[in-house]
C-alpha cells in the first residue's frame, strides 16, 4: 500500500519557496508602512483595516478594469483615505490612538463585508494569475531562479521600497524630522518644524502601504476577495514593525521569515511530518525576540509613540 | 447515551437499597429546590420525555456570517428558507451575527414572533439553550450531542460527514491521472477532520495504491484564501491532480489555485472536490469536479414534524447518507459508469456493508493515510 508524504522534488520546492515570497510581502509592505508611522510617534492599530480596505478596492478596480495595476493603485489610494481619516482624528483631534484604529479596523470589516456581498456575493469572481517577470539568466536557475527570479514586478518593488524606506529614515532631513516627531516632538516643534504635519505624512505613508499589502494579498496571493481574508495580517505587520525597531533590513527579513515559516509548515506536512503550524509560524518572531535580547536591550520604541502632541503642553 | 445510563442506574439503585433510594430521593428533592431558587440561568432539564405538540407559524434562523459564503451559513439559510416553503410560515434571516452571545438576536427573532429559533453555530449552543428555556421558544441546535436535548425545547443536530467524503474519496481515485490525492483542511476542524479520513478510506477502497497529501491551512485559517491558495499549490506541486478542499472562504483560494496551477506531469487537468455547499455556479473553468453536500432541509423538517408532534428534542437526529441531508453532488464531469459505482457504494454505506471509520484528529488521518 502506498502511503502519504511527497519527497521534495523540484517543482514541489519551487513552489514552497515562491510561496514564502508571495506569503511575504504583504506583510512587508504593512510593517514597512507602520514603522514609519511608529517613528513619527503614531501607533496604527487599525493596519489590518486599512489592509482590508487595501483589498477589496484593489480587487474590485483590477477586476473592472482588467489591470493589476489599476488594482494596485485603488488599493493605495484606499488607504493613503483610511490613512487621511485616521491622521485627522489622531493627529489633527488628538483622539486616542487605539480606540481610533479599533474603530477604523471594525469600520473596514463591515464595509467591505457589506460591499463585497452586494456586488460579489453572487458570484464570487475570480481574478486571472498576475504573470511573473523572468529576470534574464538567473531565472534559470533550478528552485531559485523560478521561484525568486520569475515574481511579478511588484515583488521586486516592494523590496526596492524597503530600501527607500531605509534610505529616507536614515539619509535624510525627513526621515530625522519623523525620528524626532516620534522622540522629542517638543524639540522637532521648537526648531520650527512642524510635528502634525510631519506626523500626518507618517501615518499617510502607513495607510498607503497597508493599502498596497492589502491589495496584493487579493490581487497576487489569493486571486479573490473574500470577507475578512487579511485573517490578522495587520497585526502581525505591527509585531514586526515594533521588532525591526526603525530598520527596513529587520523588517524585509522578519516578513519574510515568516512566509518562510508558513512554507516550511506545508513542506513538513507534504513530506508526512506532523507538527504544530502555530508553532511553527512564531518562530521567526522568537528568534528575533532571543536575538533582541541577547544582542539589543536598549531602547525599543519611540518615546513619545502613542502620545498626542499638543504644542506649549508639559509631558 | 448518557441519558440512558443514568436511568439504568437509578432503577437498579432503588431495587436493591431503599434507603438509597430515600437518600436519593431527598438528594433530587434539594436539587429540584436548588435549581428553582437559580431562576432562569439554569439549562432546561432533559430528563422529561412527553411534552405538548405545537405548531410552527414563523421560522427565525441566527447565522455567524453572511448567508452568501456558498457554504455553512448559506445551507443553513437555504435549508431553513426551503422548511418555511414547505410548512408555508415566514422566515426571518439574521446571518453575520458573529460568534458571541447570539442571545439578544435569538430574542429579537422571537420578539418578532418567530416561534422556531435555529442557533446556526455549534458555539451558539449553550447560550441557545437558556434563550430557548427563558423564551420557551423551541430553538434548533448543532454540535451538542445529547447535551442539546431538551424535550419539547432543545433539538440538536449532528453530521456523519464521512460518509459524504468516502464516496468523495472513491470518485477521485477512479478520476486520479497522477495517482496522486490531495486534502487541504483551512483549519483543525472537527468536521474537516471526519471528513478527510472518510476520503482517505474511499480513495483507499477504490484503488488501494493511491497516494494521499494531507496539509492544513493554519488552526483556524477559515478566511485565508491567501494560503489556501498557497498550500494548495504546494499540494498540486508534489503531484496531486484531484485536491479535496475544505475551507470555507479559504476554499476560494484553493479553487483559484486549482484554476491557474499547471497540472503535475501525467495529468491535463485539475479538479475540486468541494464540501458542504454547491459552488457550480461560479465554476467557469469546468474545475470543480462534485461536492460533499450537507442538505438540511431533511432534519429541519424532520425537526418540525417532531416539535408538532411533541417528541422535538428526544433522540440527536444526525445528516447522513441514509438521511438523504449527505449528498455527492452529480456534475456533468463525473461518467455515468462511475456514477452508477458510486450509487453502489452509497447503497453499501447505508445498509451497514461498508463501514466508514470515524476519526478525530488530524493525528488519526495521517495514521490512516500512512496505511
Amino acid at each position: 500500500m502506498n502511503g502519504g508524504g511527497a519527497s521534495l522534488s523540484v517543482p514541489v520546492l519551487t513552489a514552497l519557496v515562491a510561496g514564502a515570497v508571495i506569503a511575504g510581502i504583504p506583510l512587508l509592505l504593512a510593517a514597512l508602512g507602520e514603522m514609519v508611522s511608529e517613528r513619527a510617534g503614531v501607533l496604527n492599530i487599525g493596519l489590518e483595516g486599512m489592509m482590508l480596505t487595501g483589498a477589496f478596492t484593489g480587487f474590485a478596480a483590477t477586476l473592472h478594469w482588467g489591470s493589476p495595476w489599476a488594482g494596485f493603485a485603488a488599493a493605495a489610494a484606499a488607504g493613503l483615505a483610511f490613512g487621511a481619516v485616521m491622521a485627522l482624528l489622531c493627529v489633527g483631534l488628538n483622539l486616542d490612538q487605539v480606540v481610533v484604529g479599533i474603530a477604523l479596523l471594525v469600520l473596514a470589516q463591515g464595509a467591505t463585508s457589506v460591499l463585497h456581498r452586494a456586488e460579489y456575493g453572487a458570484s464570487y469572481p475570480r481574478l486571472d494569475a498576475v504573470p511573473g517577470l523572468e529576470i534574464p539568466l538567473i531565472a534559470k536557475v533550478p528552485v531559485i531562479g523560478a521561484a525568486l527570479f520569475s515574481q511579478p514586478l511588484v515583488v521586486y518593488l516592494a523590496i526596492a521600497l524597503a530600501a527607500a524606506v531605509g534610505w529616507l529614515l536614515r539619509a535624510t532631513s525627513l526621515g530625522l524630522e519623523l525620528k524626532a516627531a516620534g522622540e522629542e516632538p517638543e524639540a522637532l516643534d521648537a526648531a520650527g518644524v512642524s510635528v502634525v504635519a510631519t506626523r500626518v505624512f507618517g501615518v499617510l505613508v502607513a495607510g498607503t502601504c497597508a493599502g498596497l499589502g492589502g491589495g496584493f494579498l487579493s490581487i497576487v496571493a489569493a486571486g479573490v476577495f473574500v470577507p475578512f481574508m487579511t485573517n490578522g495580517t495587520g497585526f502581525i505587520a505591527i509585531v514586526i514593525a515594533m521588532l525591526s525597531r526603525g530598520r527596513p533590513l529587520w523588517v524585509v527579513i522578519l516578513a519574510l521569515g515568516f512566509g518562510i515559516a508558513l512554507s516550511l509548515a506545508t513542506a513538513l506536512q507534504l513530506v508526512g511530518v506532523s507538527v504544530p503550524i502555530d508553532l511553527l509560524n512564531a518562530l521567526p518572531f522568537v528568534a528575533v525576540l532571543v536575538a533582541l535580547f541577547l544582542f539589543g536591550r536598549g531602547k525599543a520604541l519611540p518615546g513619545a509613540l502613542g502620545r498626542p502632541f499638543v504644542r506649549g503642553a508639559r509631558t | 447515551m448518557v441519558r440512558e445510563r443514568m436511568v439504568r442506574v437509578r432503577a437498579r439503585g432503588m431495587a436493591v437499597a431503599p434507603l438509597a433510594a430515600a437518600v436519593a430521593l431527598l438528594a433530587l428533592a434539594l436539587a429540584l429546590a436548588g435549581a428553582s431558587g437559580c431562576g432562569g440561568d439554569s439549562l432546561p432539564d432533559t430528563t422529561t420525555s412527553s411534552v405538548a405538540g405545537r405548531s410552527i407559524s414563523r421560522i427565525g434562523i441566527v447565522a455567524p456570517e453572511e448567508a452568501n459564503d456558498f457554504g455553512w451559513n448559506q445551507e443553513g439559510a437555504d435549508a431553513a428558507r426551503r422548511l418555511a416553503d414547505s410548512l408555508g410560515v415566514e422566515i426571518e434571516v439574521a446571518d453575520g451575527a458573529g460568534y458571541d452571545d447570539p442571545g439578544p438576536v435569538l430574542r429579537q427573532l422571537a420578539d418578532d414572533g418567530s416561534d422556531l429559533l435555529i442557533a446556526w453555530a455549534s458555539g451558539y449552543n449553550v447560550v441557545a439553550r437558556q434563550t430557548a428555556g427563558e423564551l420557551d421558544v423551541p430553538v434548533i441546535v448543532i454540535g451538542a450531542f445529547e447535551e442539546g436535548l431538551a424535550p419539547g425545547l432543545s433539538q440538536d443536530l449532528e453530521t456523519r460527514a464521512q460518509e459524504g467524503a468516502y464516496l468523495a474519496g472513491f470518485l477521485a481515485a477512479r478520476m486520479t491521472k497522477t495517482g496522486t490525492l490531495g486534502i487541504v483542511m483551512s483549519a483543525d476542524d472537527e468536521n474537516w477532520v471526519k471528513m478527510a479520513g472518510g476520503f482517505v478510506a474511499g480513495a483507499r477502497a477504490a484503488e488501494p495504491a493511491t497516494k494521499l497529501l494531507l496539509a492544513q491551512v493554519g488552526q483556524a485559517g477559515y478566511a485565508d484564501a491567501a494560503g489556501g491558495k498557497r498550500v494548495t499549490e504546494g499540494v498540486i506541486a508534489a503531484g496531486a491532480d484531484i485536491v479535496f478542499g475544505m475551507g470555507d472562504g479559504s476554499s476560494f483560494g484553493m479553487i483559484q489555485a486549482v484554476e491557474t496551477a499547471t497540472p503535475p506531469a501525467g495529468a491535463d487537468k485539475l479538479w475540486f472536490i468541494d464540501v458542504i455547499g454547491d459552488k457550480t455556479s461560479l465554476d467557469k473553468k469546468g474545475v470543480y469536479l462534485t461536492s460533499v453536500w450537507w442538505d438540511y432541509q431533511p432534519l429541519f423538517e424532520r425537526a418540525a414534524k417532531a416539535l408538532e408532534e411533541g417528541t422535538f428534542g428526544t433522540q440527536v437526529y444526525y445528516l447522513d447518507l441514509a438521511g438523504d441531508g449527505l449528498k455527492l453532488l452529480q456534475t456533468p464531469h463525473v461518467p455515468e459508469d462511475l456514477w452508477k459505482e458510486i450509487e453502489d457504494v452509497k447503497a453499501d454505506i447505508i445498509d451497514g456493508t461498508v463501514e466508514v471509520p470515524v476519526t478525530e484528529s488530524k493525528t488519526e488521518v495521517e495514521a490512516l493515510i500512512g496505511g
